[in-house]
């Protein structure tokens, strides 16, 4: 018997909605295909096989600096599929809009919408539109389905990650969780922090062939920690962490700071964290450096053993000032709706 | 059978029988009454077969009872005739595994008085021998690797006793008789002594050469009973803030072990510090705890401010093994003893973490090789109007037995909080405290949970039914309850604080309980910490709690007592003028109107926290109840005409304490800062008072309970007490379970009992 009621901190892609995921859904939808631990499903249609995602967009405010709802259900989709070890190709759009919402504002999103996707690569192919009355929905939510095929190799996924394996990440943490943040409560800073959002895929493709890359996920909802909580959990392995070679943006430190938020909890929406064969490290941090979005990677981890077969895996962040805390996914989200 | 004709006996013997003398005791007490048989250990009971003229074996059995060793506590489970076996003489047999036994596990003590008399002789053979003990003292639970206790189940089973004290081991009249962990110079542990590059110092001399080391204002990293120590010179300032740098320790207390002197060995102690009796019992116990005691106003000797900068008590103890014996001895002036850990992190209990974590913060180490086979810390004492309470349990008083007023059913664990974590295992009419294994923050801590949980199970060999743990399900032991895959209770934080006191006086009654400290989630998704509770474990109701407050920041406000200072200032619209610098922005004071990462909490804590941010500016803490221990220093001799706050019925039979009158006597800078501690402190321990009186007309009860970390406040919990006595109440406060998280899981235990009973 299940009690009680959904919080928004069922929505927060931390340990809350993991739950709800795996004992309200995965009892009645169980079936080969479905993997709630990868971002994209592999699904085989006429001999051929298939990449498929899919994902909705609640975020509020509905623009801010560094991107839109429109924008940021494209590259949402694409990271998806991206870090799967896919290209996406379709797109498929829903569209929920509340009565009385300005007709020049959807207009502007939808641009918005329509000019990521051509910069991405991808084609808007279907889509549906439903109006709710006032006072029933945020303005505007948006639901993409993609649709793509693997370049990587199938054995991509935290089944094939090993002890001594390198974590990295491709750019500083919690751009976008601040940047929405900010945006939303009106805080008058000097200096604004711009939105991470943006398409993954050139950084994952740059990947997909080197021998050695084990798993690869956007760090969204529940930031950096739970990504590294989920590979300890199901690799059960210990992760460590070394917080001084995570890149920071310093204006997110001093906002985290101030507010009391755990900065590796907050989500990005244009980052990976990958990990890979220690060995081939290094190859792959020149590749992501090329790119734009990569030019911050850095190593920042490592998968390794349990001292004791007993023990529980953990996440274990080694603090700048040579202390160790244990770094636990995100439990109540103190930042809700961020995409 | 005739009444004084020949008869045989079996007696089984539970309670605390192992590693006390109790064989060697029955061994003695059966050729004093001419009975014959034998005697064993059989997991951890004791078994008697005695058989005899049937009027020596009442007369046996009664001294039995009547007689036994300081330490034993011999329990009688079972006892029944026996089939004569034609005996000739009593034995002690070779032990046996039992499969239904009830161990009970014998407790690490302190030298006793014959030992420590042969430790001074010149003559005697263990004269200076940093591992003396005997049947009635020395290590016992942190070498246990599994029962029955004996030597080839302890780490003592490296070293093969030699012909003298294989000797001592047999000779029933032998102070040592089936001492098990029997050693001597010849045969036993030895020390090392290393030089932090690795270098091997002067073999045979190592205590002489430490104490050079100690003197010239080295940290040596000296290995104890329960785990390392980190020594220095106690009166060398430097000395001290190098130890404090290396250690990241900016301000916390550090722990100063005296050299025994006088007659009771506290002379050199009273020199620094006024003892009472209570302090003067609790610091020259078997267990040899730290002891809080507060700093005297015109003692004879100083220490250094930086001991406990700030702070009005010091952590004192005396030496808690022979080797510290011998080390304080020949020093003659104290060291200071600290655990000897990364901050945050377990105490390092072997020669190579030793050197590895401890590297840039021992210049030496005094190594034994005596393996330290469970981590124990010093256990922490604090004596308040004249009563000894444990902060911490540790070596000495682990494992902690708690009587439980019934049987449990199926074995259960509790898991404790998250912060001063403890584990407690229950079986039968019995639940063992663990020792105590810190922050759940802390990987070591952590893995040292698990691994703590592994030990207690398979030492007691109970497979535990069911779990119970905190109702915050983001504690890391309610995560670890979660994953286990055993059926799990949950417990309120606060209903357990109740129940862990209600343990130690009984259940027959019904309390009435003020549970204050930091914080713990209610079942109104608010966090409590100034709760009143009446009834009993299993069925408390809350029928009071301080006024609710919105707090912005969640942990990041347990470390800044300035974010609850300002959120009380917000809340009722007055002005702080040190908040233009802390919040300079309005970041905090913005994100605290909009809800912003936010929670509500009645926690009396925090209202201490944000009273030192006021009072004395104390805006940023190093360690929990670092502000409200400072603020109590602060406060003056108390007045009587301190306010009394507003209490109000909010809902039926449910009272609200209004602490805001208190916020403009805070901010009121025409007062001291002495007179507004003193205020403060005066004030709320006044409304305790007259909340029990005003309840006393509605519920049942004559006894009031303080329990939490805030009752740790000795101003406030002393006042509380004093006047509830005044208006006739019986008064109950923590004595050897923990007050503070560390006696949640005991708590949970209780709880569990009680409301399956409900």
């Amino acid at each position: 018997m299940i009690r009680g009621q959904v919080t928004l901190a069922h929505g927060n892609g931390g340990r809350l909605t993991r739950r709800l995921i795996t004992e309200i859904f995965v009892p009645h939808l169980s079936n080969p295909a479905l993997d709630v631990d990868t971002d994209a499903a592999a699904v085989r249609i006429n001999g051929g096989e298939l990449l498929m995602t899919t994902d909705s967009f609640t975020v509020q405010p509905l623009e801010f600096p560094g991107g839109d709802i429109g924008s940021l259900a494209v590259h949402g989709t694409v990271n998806d599929m991206a870090v799967a070890g896919g290209v996406p190709l379709y797109i498929s759009l829903n569209v929920v809009i509340e009565e009385g919402f300005e007709l020049a504002r959807l207009e502007r999103i939808a641009a918005s919408l329509g000019n990521t996707a051509r910069a991405c690569g991808v084609a808007v192919v279907c889509g549906d539109t439903k109006v709710v009355p006032r006072g029933h929905g945020g303005g505007l939510y948006l639901s993409t389905t993609g649709v793509g095929y693997r370049v990587a190799s199938s054995e991509l996924g935290p089944q094939a990650i090993r002890e001594g394996d390198a974590i990295l990440i491709s750019g500083p943490p919690g751009e976008h969780g601040t940047a929405v943040l900010l945006a939303r409560e009106e805080f008058d800073l000097r200096a604004p922090v711009i939105s991470d959002s943006a398409s993954v895929l050139p950084l994952t493709q740059a990947l997909a062939d080197l021998p050695g890359l084990r798993f690869m996920r956007d760090p969204t909802r529940g930031g950096l920690a739970t990504v590294a909580a989920d590979i300890a959990r199901i690799t059960g392995r210990n992760v460590e962490l070394d917080q001084s070679r995570i890149p920071t943006n310093v204006q997110v430190e001093a906002i985290c700071d101030m507010l009391g938020f755990e900065m590796l909890h907050l989500a990005c929406e244009g980052r990976v964290m990958a990990v890979i064969e220690a060995e081939q490290s290094r190859r792959a941090l020149e590749l992501w450096r090329q790119f734009p979005g990569g030019a911050d990677a850095a190593i920042i981890g490592r998968v390794t053993a349990l001292d004791d077969p007993r023990d529980s895996p953990m996440v274990v962040l080694r603090t700048a000032v040579g202390g160790e805390r244990v770094l636990e996914e995100l439990e109540h989200d103190p930042l809700p709706r961020i995409c | 059978m005739s009444k004084s004709g020949v008869a045989a006996m079996t007696f089984e013997f539970a309670g605390t029988v192992q590693g006390v003398g109790f064989r060697p005791f029955i061994y003695r007490l059966a050729l004093k009454h001419r009975v014959n048989g034998w005697v064993l250990n059989r997991s951890g009971e004791v078994v008697i077969h005695a058989e005899g003229n049937r009027d020596d074996i009442v007369r046996f059995e009664h001294d039995s009872l009547t007689l036994p060793p300081t330490k034993a506590a011999p329990i009688l489970v079972h006892r029944c005739e026996a089939q004569t076996l034609g005996l000739r003489s009593f034995r002690v047999l070779e032990s046996e595994d039992g499969h239904d036994g009830h161990p009970w596990i014998p407790k690490d003590s302190f030298l006793c008085p014959d030992c420590a008399l042969e430790l001074v002789t010149p003559s005697n053979r263990r004269y200076r021998y940093p591992f003396i003990h005997c049947t009635q003292c020395g290590p016992r639970f942190s070498l246990i690797e599994r029962l029955p206790y004996d030597r080839c189940n302890t780490s003592m089973r490296a070293y093969a006793p030699c012909e003298y004290c294989s000797r001592e081991y047999r000779d029933p009249v032998d102070r040592r008789f089936h001492a098990e962990p029997v050693c001597c110079p010849a045969c036993g542990p030895g020390l090392a002594l290393r030089h932090a590059d690795g270098r091997a110092l002067s073999a045979g001399n190592e205590i002489a050469t430490a104490i050079e080391l100690l003197r010239a204002g080295a940290i040596v990293a000296v290995k104890g009973v329960g785990g390392y120590h980190l020594m220095c010179d106690a009166l060398n300032g430097e000395t001290l803030a190098r130890l404090r740098s290396r250690k990241r320790r900016p301000t916390r207390p550090l722990a100063v072990m005296f050299p025994p002197a006088g007659p009771d060995h506290l002379d050199h102690l009273r020199e620094f510090v006024d003892l009472q009796v209570e302090m003067a019992i609790a610091l020259t116990g078997p267990e040899r705890p730290i002891v809080l005691v507060p700093k005297a106003p015109a003692p004879r000797r100083r220490l250094p401010e930086g001991i406990a900068p700030g702070f009005g008590c010091l952590g004192v103890m005396l030496p808690s093994s022979p080797l510290h014996e011998v080390l304080l001895r020949d020093h003659g002036e104290p060291l200071v003893a600290t655990s000897a850990n990364l901050s945050g992190n377990p105490t390092v209990t072997d020669e190579r973490r030793a050197e590895t974590e401890l590297h840039g913060i021992a210049d030496a180490f005094l190594h034994h090789d005596r393996v330290i086979v469970r981590r124990l810390d010093d256990p922490i004492v604090t004596v308040t109007n004249g009563t000894t309470k444990f902060l911490r349990t540790g070596r000495g008083t682990t494992p902690t037995e708690i009587a439980l007023p019934e049987c449990i059913g199926p074995p259960v664990l509790a898991v404790g909080g998250h912060l001063k974590n403890t584990v407690c295992l229950a079986w039968d009419r019995r639940a063992v405290l663990s020792a105590h294994i810190g922050d759940l923050n802390s990987p070591g801590n952590l893995r040292a949970f698990e691994r703590v949980i592994r030990d207690l199970t398979e030492l007691y060999g109970v497979e535990i039914s069911r779990v119970v743990c905190d109702y915050h399900s983001g504690y890391a032991s309610s995560q670890w309850a979660q994953r286990c895959g055993l059926p799990v209770e949950t417990v309120l934080h606060h209903h357990a604080h109740a129940s862990a006191l209600a343990a130690e006086y009984g259940q027959t009654q019904e309390l009435l309980v003020f549970t204050w400290d930091g914080v713990g989630l209610g079942d109104d998704a608010t966090l409590w910490g100034g709760e009143v509770f009446h009834g009993r474990p299993g069925s408390w109701r809350r029928v009071a709690r301080l006024r609710p407050f919105k707090l912005q920041g969640l942990n990041r406000a347990a470390r800044e007592p300035w974010l609850s200072a300002a959120a009380l200032c917000w809340d009722t619209e007055q002005v702080w003028p040190a908040l233009d610098a802390l919040d300079s922005d309005s970041v905090v004071h913005r994100a605290w109107e909009r809800d912003l990462n936010c929670f509500t909490t009645s926690a009396a804590g925090r209202l201490f926290d944000a009273a030192s941010a006021l009072v004395i500016n104390h805006c940023h803490s190093s360690f929990e109840g670092e502000g409200p221990m400072r603020l109590e220093v602060c406060a003056a001799p108390i007045t009587d005409d301190a306010p009394l706050l507003a209490v109000t019925e909010i809902a039926d039979g449910f009272w609200e304490i209004d602490w805001r009158i208190l916020v403009p006597m805070l901010l009121d800078s025409t007062l001291t800062p002495a007179r507004r501690a003193s205020e403060f402190h005066a004030s709320l321990a006044r409304t305790i008072v007259e909340l029990s009186s005003m309840l006393r007309a509605r519920l049942t009860f004559t006894c009031v309970g303080l329990t939490g970390g805030v009752f740790q406040n000795r101003l406030l919990s002393g006042l509380a007490r004093e006047h509830l006595v005044d208006h006739g109440f019986d008064v109950v406060e923590n004595r050897t379970i923990p007050g503070n998280d560390a006696g949640i899981s005991v708590g949970q235990i209780m709880e569990y009992l009680g409301r399956r009973d409900g």
